[in-house]
């Protein structure tokens, strides 16, 4: 267990500080004036009150204020802050969202992004401290097995909130925590309404199909045809939400390789690929190794349309559950403008139509 | 136990090796009364399994080509640590060692990256490239001692492997994974695809150690010695090189770095049938194949995952290796 | 034992090597100057000097390892430097020195890697008879099957010995053929050199000691300072004045037989 050290807060605390007010007019209006500021100009909340959250390492950060700075080298936890509105108080970003898939979401989220003025210093596998420390963030939100680099940065006293995504509880966990240290908590509980809602819708729409027994998925990941995930991962949770049961469920890692012929055994009805350059389902029907499998020999191979709106680690969650369910479950879905709905449910997360607007070519296919 | 004996054993034991391992496999698999009820069926002496469909594909389509792949990839790792000990005189040396592997796993890298140069070509350029670094650097003045020649391959190999993780990580999203596949070895991804892509280099690498084995033994008593019978030492080497660098920088492009096939394999081959390379490269060959293949089966039956060849050869081959070092029985005096 | 003074003399007209006007210098000093010397077929010549007078590089020069500056030498009549490696080496044969084992070959392996010249890529049966012949005539057949790293410093120089006859060349080079040695071994090797090799081949040694090549030797070359000094007429070469100034130092001569024994004053 990390315990935050006092002085990190002491010294980030400038609102709380100054003697009690003078009698001097003059002195008075200032302080009216800069209050008025804050309030009218930056919006800044007025209470400076200390905001505390749980991360997912077990550590309570505790800020002094909402904060202010943010630095956040998770793409998925980026998002959060934009849905979250935060997009004013986001200092740093990871390297990966001036990247080709992602970029034309960002630079409808942010000018910053898309005059590339905004600091990328570093990503999940590479970090630089010297640009963090020179961006002078009162939050940094990394993965939380970045262990070291978390060390250096607490150490240096940034406090630091650690992510680990498992399942889609722990979305909604990290988003009401980042909205706690943000002062935000509200909109939080909102956002993660939203994205249960329209779980709901699904999971309702897969109930009421007709023969709705699950359907066996075997979930492919883009480093190769054998990587998959077992039963403790948001995939599991993507394929059970969807109407459909995991063949690989019963083993418990995260990310695993699995054995060819295990997996010709296993003999799934569906192939769910994840967001592939290499490989596209035409791939798969036709190579020779896969093509005892059911599947294949039905045609039911699908890959998920792109990175941003298939993401599993943010509250865009329950669409990819939606598409995932419409292969799973055609029948449950004819005559529905699926479309329109994830195009709609888009842009109330994000608040923005802008950014349903880039994610149109992706969710229309 | 008699020569003749020792000789049946090492040519000998791969060819049921190989029989039986296809009928072994992971937990959640098929069972090997399928496998034989469906060879049955093929030979029309019994009826089919139920699910014959299933079982023809994953005998066919996965077993067959992965150990066939798997005993090319092992003996020609072990035939090539075999020629280059006797060509630099070292029995330290591997193409491990020597950086041969790490060489060729970054041309196969670059050449998959780019997608511009052919892959087994690329291997084997870089390979060959990676040994004579270390052949130039290991050498001070016109000798070349066996302690300079390791850590001169030492160091090439760290470098091309920096290389390579340089080129993953440019070009490959999820460079830790990729890494890991190239520097501990992939046998998972064996197909019939890749057996005929590679077949053909791991051969000719294989013929041509073939064909040298008895020059092995004029070069391996050493330079000066070659040279008064009339064996030119650095064209001789050279000649031995092309066919060495060929066998495992293929190997290394179908399966990634393995490594202590091409280490020990030579070693357990010397101590049982002594170090004539007439009778020691086809050996290595053989025994390099079939203790690759038992390495691959335990891989494949103990987990229900695929892990990296690599950590198995290693953890067998390396205590092995030390215990002949304790017991001093290498078959060679340093 | 020949007779003293009536050294064999073959009536071939070509010499078996002929060394002519060599000269050799190493960064810019000296080592070989002005050397000439012929040797006649069928001889056992020895190549006596101290140490640092050249001998080595003469050698190295004569098998091709090193090349002169100016000069040739030439063996049965052809110049040495034009030829191949595989054509020298069946003119030629030499034993390197201080040869070090890595593997345990077995002696046979060994010596058949002396028909590396005549072999292809695998050696046939006639090169195995050849292995074999070359054992026996040194007696050595016992020890075919034996780890040569496991024989000692007189049976390794034997199965080398015998790797040179399996060459089957026509002039054999020794450097230092006894330096690691026993006096017993020594004395067996030359003894076994010149009985059974000459005169079917010529053979030139460099020997450190003046007894062992007086003892075994038909003919002699002195090297001092790079070059070689002949040998004045009606001088035998253990003559004590003679000795003396080749070795530049003063040296006693004890008659033993026909010959003598040098020892130091």
């Amino acid at each position: 267990m990390i315990v935050k050290q006092p002085d990190t807060i002491t010294t980030r605390s400038r609102l709380g500080r100054g003697g009690p007010p003078s009698d001097r007019p003059w002195l008075w209006a200032a302080v009216a004036a800069a209050v008025l500021a804050l309030v009218l100009g930056l919006q800044r909340p007025v209470a400076a009150a200390p905001v505390q959250a749980e991360d997912f390492r077990g550590t309570t950060i505790v800020l002094p204020q909402p904060a202010q700075r943010i630095v956040c080298l998770i793409e998925s936890a980026l998002s959060g802050l934009y849905m979250l509105g935060l997009k004013d108080r986001i200092v740093g970003v990871p390297a990966s969202v001036y990247k080709e898939s992602l970029r034309p979401y960002y630079e409808a989220l942010d000018d910053r992004i898309r005059s590339r003025t905004l600091p990328a210093p570093g990503n999940w596998d590479f970090i630089n401290m010297e640009s963090i420390a020179a961006l002078k963030p009162d939050l940094v939100v990394l993965w939380a097995h970045q262990t070291e680099a978390v060390e250096v940065l607490e150490r240096r006293g940034f406090p630091v909130f650690g992510v680990f995504l498992q399942r889609f509880d722990d979305v909604h966990r990290e988003i009401r925590a980042l909205g706690r240290l943000a002062g935000v908590e509200e909109k939080a509980q909102t956002l993660i309404g939203l994205a249960m809602e329209e779980r709901q819708w699904v999971r309702d729409r897969v109930r009421s199909s007709p023969g709705a027994n699950a359907p066996s998925v075997y979930f492919m990941w883009a480093q190769g045809d054998l990587e998959t995930s077992g039963g403790t991962s948001t995939v599991n949770e993507l394929i059970e939400e969807a109407g459909g049961r995991n063949v690989f469920g019963h083993l418990t890692q995260e990310h695993l390789v699995v054995h060819w012929e295990s997996l010709l055994k296993a003999d799934p009805d569906v192939i769910v690929m994840w967001v592939n350059e290499t490989r596209d389902p035409s791939h798969v029907l036709v190579d020779p190794r896969w093509r005892s499998v059911r599947a294949v020999r039905k045609g039911r191979v699908h890959e998920l349309p792109d990175i941003f709106t298939s993401d599993l680690w943010t509250l865009k969650y329950p669409l990819a559950v939606l598409t995932v369910a419409s292969w799973l479950h055609p029948d449950a879905f004819v005559d529905m403008d699926l479309t329109a709905r994830k195009m709609s449910f888009l842009e109330k997360l994000y608040g923005s139509s802008a950014v349903a607007r880039v994610a149109a070519r992706a969710i229309a296919n | 136990m008699p020569l003749r004996i020792r000789q049946i054993l090492v040519f000998g034991l791969p060819g049921p090796l190989l029989v039986v391992s296809l009928f072994l496999g992971p937990a959640d698999s098929i069972r090997a009364l399928e496998v034989m009820q469906w060879f049955g069926a093929g030979l029309g002496v019994a009826d089919g399994p139920e699910n014959a469909e299933l079982v023809g594909a994953i005998v066919w389509d996965i077993r067959i080509p992965r150990i066939v792949l798997t005993f090319l990839v092992g003996g020609s790792l072990a035939a090539s640590g075999a020629s280059l000990q006797a060509v630099f005189r070292n029995p330290l040396v591997s193409p491990y060692i020597l950086g041969l592997s790490s060489g060729a796993a970054l041309g196969a890298a670059l050449a998959m990256a780019t997608a511009r140069l052919p892959v087994y070509p690329s291997a084997f350029f870089f390979g060959m490239f990676a040994v004579g670094c270390s052949y130039v650097l290991g050498r001070v003045g016109k000798t070349v001692s066996s302690v300079s020649l390791v850590l001169s391959g030492v160091i090439v190999s760290g470098i091309f492997t920096a290389l390579l993780t340089l080129v993953q990580f440019l070009t490959d999203p999820f460079k830790l994974q990729t890494i890991v596949h190239w520097t501990m070895g992939n046998l998972h991804n064996a197909d019939w695809k890749k057996l005929r892509d590679s077949w053909p280099f791991l051969m000719a690498g294989f013929v041509g150690l073939f064909l040298l084995r008895w020059r092995m033994n004029v070069l391996a008593l050493g330079d000066q010695e070659a040279w008064a019978v009339g064996v030119h030492p650095e064209r001789e080497k050279i000649l031995i090189l092309i066919p060495a660098s060929l066998s495992a920088s293929a190997s290394v492009a179908a399966a990634g770095v393995i490594g202590m096939v091409g280490l020990v394999v030579p070693h357990m081959v010397r101590m049982m049938l002594g170090p004539d390379h007439r009778l020691g490269i086809p050996a290595c060959f053989a025994f390099g194949g079939g203790f690759l293949v038992l390495v691959d089966d335990l891989s494949r039956v103990l987990t229900a995952f695929e892990l990296p060849i690599g950590i198995f050869t290693t953890l067998v081959g390396g205590p092995f290796f030390i215990y002949l070092l304790r017991r001093s029985r290498l078959g060679w005096e340093a | 034992m020949k007779e003293p003074g009536t050294f064999p003399i073959h009536d071939s007209k070509i010499e078996a090597l002929r060394v002519w006007r060599v000269h050799f210098s190493y960064n810019g000093s000296p080592v070989l100057r002005d050397v000439n010397f012929d040797v006649k077929p069928g001889t056992f010549s020895v190549v006596l000097g101290r140490n640092g007078s050249g001998k080595s590089t003469l050698f190295r020069i004569i098998v091709g390892m090193l090349r002169p500056q100016s000069g040739t030498v030439s063996v049965f009549g052809r110049t040495f430097h034009d030829l191949s490696l595989r054509e020298r080496t069946r003119l030629l044969g030499f034993l390197p020195q201080h040869h070090h084992a890595v593997f345990p070959f077995a002696v046979e392996d060994v010596v058949l890697t002396g028909r590396a010249a005549w072999v292809g890529l695998m050696p046939k049966e006639e090169d195995r008879r050849a292995a074999l012949e070359a054992m026996e005539r040194l007696g050595i057949g016992h020890l075919r099957g034996k780890p040569y790293t496991a024989l000692s410093g007189g049976e390794q120089q034997l199965v080398l010995i015998a790797r040179v006859l399996a060459q089957n060349p026509r002039l054999l080079l020794l450097d230092e053929p006894t330096s690691h040695l026993d006096f017993v071994n020594a004395n067996r090797l030359l003894a076994l050199v010149r009985e059974s090799l000459c005169p079917h081949m010529t053979v030139v040694a460099i020997l450190h000691d003046p007894n062992l090549a007086f003892r075994h030797g038909t003919h002699f070359l002195f090297l001092v300072d790079g070059t070689i000094v002949q040998l004045p007429e009606k001088t035998p070469p253990w003559d004590r004045h003679w000795l003396s100034r080749v070795y530049g130092m003063a040296v006693e001569t004890v008659p033993y037989g026909d010959r003598a024994f040098v020892v130091p004053r």
